[in-house]
């Protein structure tokens, strides 16, 4: 029997040669609905149980930071949308989002980033994102679609670079006979 | 509870150095956690129907938790003075809701570059269901413990 889900997740809809239309085309600059804040930085760290002092402990983070710093894992956390708000449209940070193919779901492959400073307390993060590459279409273990890989750069609130991340991610259904 | 702060200087790290091993379970609280903390609500980290559905066999983390993970551990080992410079990541099969996590690795190469004084490690990131995520990281570090 096969199980339903009330929540399709929302990806632009069309074919390979849509999206590579779309390559080396940069987005708009997106900025953090909100800043760098403590709370966030916390309950993150509870998650994954990293007791650094560089993100708990003010003495010891402002004499070898300069203040406390985020983790590097929350990098893609701060330019997130919000799930709802009063005078926007929910939208995609994430331009492989927003590419037109026939998959119905994503999963992520590869992650490679380069940190080149930390972000404190306040900072508010922008971040640009384009298209790279996309594959043709590949049958995997999970299913039938495309790799999409993308390269974004974030910024902090004085247009200093914090990091250029390139992902890869798998665009894809899984076909009739094995759904 | 809390734990015990190492400081490792470049100085003192050598290839072929063991990075110490860390396991974290994941039960399904820390699923939903990971999918509040990082305000990723991507399907399938919440909802077991749309994950079935994308072919996983459960709920899963999402790539910034498993960042988080590797990221202490090897800052769990190298100390809280470390900047990571880089991180590349593999994401070969998921983690989920009822694994339970362990981190390894090794030291590749030390060298300075540009006056950094850098350590290349390898970490693995794996399940009782085997390998999950190689990673590769560049570490920064201070050169030697100044008195």
């Amino acid at each position: 029997m096969s199980e339903t889900f009330n929540e399709p997740f929302p990806l632009a809809y069309g074919t390979y040669e849509d999206a590579v239309k779309l390559l080396n085309k940069p987005g708009e600059k997106v900025v953090s609905e909100f800043s760098v804040n403590w709370e966030m930085i916390k309950i993150y760290c509870s998650m994954v149980e990293d007791g650094n002092p560089s993100y708990w402990d003010e003495k010891y983070a402002n004499k070898q930071w300069g203040g406390i710093v985020a983790p590097s894992g929350l990098l893609l956390t701060w330019p997130m949308s919000l799930q709802w708000h009063p005078q926007k449209e929910r939208k995609h940070y994430f331009i492989a989002m927003t590419i037109p193919l026939p998959g119905d779901t994503i999963i992520n492959v590869a992650t490679n980033t380069e940190f080149h400073r930390h972000l404190y307390l306040g900072d508010r993060v922008s971040v640009v994102d384009e298209l790279i590459d996309v594959s043709e279409e590949k049958k995997t273990r999970l299913g039938i679609g495309h790799f999409l890989t993308t390269k974004a750069q974030f910024f902090n609130q004085r247009d200093q670079l914090i990091a250029v991340q390139t992902n890869s991610l798998f665009r894809y259904y899984v076909p009739e006979e094995e759904s | 509870m809390s734990r015990e702060i190492t400081f490792k200087y470049w100085n003192e790290i050598s290839e072929g150095d063991a990075v110490t091993t860390i396991t974290m379970d994941v039960p399904f609280e820390r699923v939903i956690l990971d999918a509040a903390a990082t305000q990723d609500y991507f399907p399938g980290h919440h909802n077991p129907a749309y994950a079935r559905h994308q072919g996983q066999k459960e709920i899963y983390l999402n790539t910034m938790a498993i960042e988080g993970f590797i990221d202490r551990v090897a800052t769990d080992w190298a100390g809280p003075h470390t900047f990571i410079r880089k991180r590349q990541m593999q994401m070969r099969s998921s983690i989920y809701a009822g694994d339970m996590l362990q981190g390894e690795g090794k030291v590749e190469k030390c060298y300075e570059d540009d006056g950094r004084h850098l350590v290349d490690v390898t970490i693995n990131i794996s399940t009782e269901s085997g390998l999950c995520v190689p990673a590769a990281l560049t570490l920064e570090l201070p050169a030697s413990k100044t008195l």
